[in-house]
């Protein structure tokens, strides 16, 4: 009785899916390609050999990660759309300490991994301060975070951190504060397993403890959780740092757990979009941290597979976006559905 | 008159809901010109549903209507008004800032979407309409501002106004007074006499016997009964809508009060909108009785309530429970000091409708010692058998425990409900609207649990616009109008007409000392 309840956000996100990529197919076929060829090329090249398959999971990391940020500030209530920014933000963190502060072998990752997530948790913490103590709704704090997060992240990224005599990107992490690589064939590093932990954690800490159980009672009902006598202004403010840290996270992966750059580049170019990415994921993922990550990882697929489906298809990468955004959208089939049964029952 | 082609007749009626809920299995339904017909049930025995499929509200799954003998079919409800069916639901459908003019006005055919609307021209047949039917209506104030009672004279007007001939009106009387229930009838009479058939929604015994002719009774999905009123008695309805005359009263045994638990000094609150809504409030609740507290809807209770309970910070006052001092706005402290709460609504404060039955179980004890582990861990185990205790202790029905709590009905959400918080072992029981909506079983179950409370000798403060259960269940009984106490006594000094009046802010002559002079407890 019970696994089936519990199974049922799985298969109607797998449904959503399946409809997305049909979706898609048309779009792929509107553009005079052959979609079982551009797919077959996409499974191939996502899941087709070992290599492949670590470079998707290479790929969802990071996205995993946002979409935590944005699933634990749903769960509260909230609409939290500043992973962007606390990303950006804690690649400077976890850069600065990689790359400057020169520290023993293993002491080292984990002071920049903490620093890169608490980069992104100081950072979180501006909209949730407003949106606590000041009323200020998080969607319109958060994107004007986000926008000043990308400027000062540049700004330091060139001022601050820059590999002297290349200005296009910062310092390298040194050798003592980097991941693993697990594979030389592919990009994927041992922070896999860190993120993959961090958003288990996170869900034994939503519907294991006290504190998560009123985060999520103040999400679903905040009269209810005013009943429970949850202060609401906590729950904000625990919500917003919890995906600080992730989006943080998240972040200092791509510099110290990233070959072959190792590092920020000025631009932000190797980060940009993961944070907004993560909303899409999460909402495939059902807002639940066990289904960002599979969603992540789907996502990832996407994009590693993406590669050679333009290569050996044709099909344009902007297509292949394109594609995310149409299973987002699918995402909204199963309420339009039930709102059409609803009309056609009458 | 009954020779008469029925102006409306209903077939055969089913109805089953997506969810697979029948909520009509064949029903068939009647009324003529120039009668009143109530259409008596219990909630959920299906007369709203029946009478939004009479309307064009929902589309039967069976069955066939006839409006003058010529078979229809609605698809909206601007094919059944076009066939001269209106009805007037429990939630109005006003515009709040717009006066009662333009509400009557909006959404009529021939005004556009961009067209302003035709006030000047459309006044004069408006008033004559109101003039017609004897209804006093202020067209040029925004609704907002009116009483309920003047609210659902609009929204009546607007439906007349569409040249409704049979009107249907959905429990019309829930949210007036005594006296203006009065005035609402003769209303109805006059407008039965014109001509007009009329569908009264009810589940008030003592109106369908007033004021109709003719009395359906659905129990089920099914016509249990139909017969005139001449031939009704409240006993015969009754039984009728219940199926068995069940002792509808909760046996209550005499029981001499204790020392006071509450305490409530010059309490003072203000409403959402920064008025003053309970004004200088003193009452005491001792162990072993009931207090309840009538009183038409709006006139403080809920502000009261919530400053009680921690869910609203008083403008002044103090609370005192078992003697000391208690902090506002902090409902935590108050559930360790012995407070539970039954809130008025349940769906919105008490429950939280997206989680399962486990979880609703502990809400509001989450942070009670044995619940939770080291490290803040809930101790899932122990829940679990607590949430499994509740759940046969109190007769709650639902498939499993995992099951959120939003697939139940609403008398298995209240005993949940009412059953985590009676487990508190309270010293104060704070009760609101506790058998709203329920089914009877619910109901008198929940009543029952009440009165347990009072004789375990703890104390109940009932506050509910249900005056029978008021009347029934309370051991002194206060009736609240404008933010005040006009009477607070024991309830055998109360009579029935009596708090009918004091909730319609009338003070009967009689009663008059009694009522000024609050009594010290």
């Amino acid at each position: 009785m019970r696994t089936p309840r519990a199974l049922r956000p799985l298969t109607e996100s797998l449904a959503t899916v399946a409809l997305g990529l049909v979706a898609g197919g048309l779009l792929i076929w509107a553009f005079g390609h052959s979609p079982v060829a551009a797919y077959r090329a996409l499974a191939v090249g996502a899941f087709g050999t070992r290599e492949d398959l670590l470079e998707t999971l290479a790929f969802a990391t990071p996205l995993m990660l946002t979409a935590l940020t944005f699933a634990v500030g749903v769960r509260a209530g909230l609409f939290n759309i500043g992973a962007e920014g606390q990303m950006y933000l804690g690649a400077v963190g976890a850069t600065f300490v990689a790359g400057m502060v020169p520290m023993p072998a293993g002491v080292h990752l984990a002071a920049a991994t903490l620093a890169g997530m608490a980069a992104g948790a100081l950072w979180a913490l501006i909209p949730a301060v407003l949106k606590a103590w000041r009323g200020a709704h998080e969607v319109i704090s958060t994107i004007m975070c986000n926008w000043i997060a990308l400027h000062l992240s540049m700004y330091l990224a060139i001022n601050f951190l820059a590999e002297p005599g290349r200005a296009e990107r910062t310092v390298p992490a040194l050798p003592t504060a980097r991941y693993p690589v697990l594979s030389e064939e592919s990009t994927l590093t041992a922070v896999l397993f860190v993120a993959v932990g961090f958003a288990l954690v996170v869900y034994a800490y939503l519907w294991g403890t006290r504190a998560g159980y009123e985060l999520r009672l103040a999400g679903e009902n905040p009269d209810a959780a005013r009943y429970a006598g949850v202060r609401p202004e906590r729950v904000v403010v625990l919500s917003f740092v919890i995906g600080g840290l992730a989006a943080g996270l998240a972040g200092a992966s791509q510099v110290i757990g990233r070959p072959p750059a190792w590092s920020l580049y000025a631009t932000l170019g190797n980060v940009t979009t993961l944070g907004f990415d993560g909303i899409g994921v999460a909402l495939v993922g059902r807002n639940h941290p066990v289904g960002g990550i599979l969603a992540a990882v789907l996502f990832g697929a996407l994009a590693q597979g993406g590669r050679l489906m333009e290569y050996e298809v044709g099909v344009l990468s902007e297509l292949v976006r394109a594609l995310n955004g149409i299973i987002v959208f699918a995402m909204a089939v199963p309420e339009l559905w039930t709102l059409l049964r609803r009309r056609l029952a009458r | 008159m009954r020779e008469q082609a029925p102006r409306v007749q209903m077939r055969g009626i089913h109805k089953v809901y997506p969810d697979g809920t029948a909520a009509l299995k064949g029903v068939d339904f009647r009324v003529h010109a120039g009668e009143i017909v109530a259409l008596l049930g219990e909630n959920g025995a299906g007369k709203t549903t029946l009478m939004k499929v009479l309307s064009g509200l929902l589309r039967p799954t069976r069955g066939a209507i006839f409006v003058d003998g010529r078979p229809v079919l609605f698809r909206n409800p601007s094919d059944a008004l076009r066939c001269g069916i209106g009805m007037v639901h429990q939630v109005f459908t006003l515009v709040p800032p717009f006066t009662a003019l333009q509400n009557v006005l909006l959404g009529q055919e021939g005004t556009g979407a961009l067209s302003p609307l035709p006030e000047a021209s459309a006044r004069a047949r408006v008033a004559a309409l109101l003039e017609e039917v004897g209804l006093e209506v202020p067209l040029d104030v925004p609704v907002e501002s009116l009483p309920v009672g003047v609210q659902q004279r609009v929204e009546i007007c607007k439906t007349l106004y569409r040249g409704t001939s049979v009107l249907i009106l959905d429990e019309p009387t829930s949210a007036l007074t005594p006296v203006e229930v009065e005035e609402f009838f003769r209303f109805l009479r006059r407008l039965r006499d014109r001509g007009a058939a009329i569908v009264l929604i009810t589940h008030k015994l003592r109106e369908v016997l007033e004021v109709s002719d003719r009395v359906v009774v659905l129990r089920q999905g099914l016509v249990a009964g139909e017969l005139p009123t001449s031939s009704a008695t409240a006993e015969k309805l009754a039984e009728l809508m219940v199926g068995q005359l069940t002792a509808l009263r909760v046996r209550k045994s005499p029981r001499a009060p204790g020392k006071p638990v509450l305490s409530v000094r010059g309490l003072t609150v203000r409403n959402d909108q920064g008025r003053v809504a309970v004004r200088d409030l003193s009452f005491d609740v001792r162990e072993g009785e009931i207090v309840g507290v009538a009183g038409v809807e709006g006139n403080g209770q809920s502000e009261l309530v919530q400053a009680l309970t921690g869910l609203r910070q008083p403008d002044s006052g103090e609370v005192y429970l078992e003697g000391e001092r208690v902090p506002f706005v902090e409902p935590l402290a108050l559930y360790r000091r012995g407070l539970a709460h039954v809130p008025e609504d349940k769906a919105r404060f008490g429950l939280a409708l997206g989680f399962d039955l486990v979880e609703n179980s502990i809400l509001g004890r989450q942070r009670e010692p044995q619940f939770v582990r080291r490290l803040g861990r809930l101790n899932r185990p122990v829940i679990l058998r607590y949430a499994q205790d509740l759940v046969r202790r109190f007769h709650v029905v639902a498939p499993d425990l995992a099951t959120p709590v939003r697939s139940l009905s609403g008398g298995n959400q209240q005993r949940l409900l009412v059953g985590r918080e009676i487990s508190k072992e309270p010293r104060l029981v704070v009760a609101m609207h506790p058998t709203r909506g329920l089914d009877v079983a619910s109901t008198l179950y929940i009543r029952e649990l009440l009165v347990q409370m009072r004789d375990a000798g703890k104390a109940v403060l009932l506050v509910s616009a249900d005056l029978d259960e008021v009347l029934e269940l309370s051991d002194r009984i206060a009736v609240m109008y404008a933010g005040q106490f006009v009477g607070l006594g024991p309830a055998d000094q109360f009579r029935r007409e009596t708090v009918g009046l004091l909730m319609g802010g009338v003070v009967p002559a009689d009663d008059a000392d009694a009522a000024r002079a609050p009594s010290p407890h």
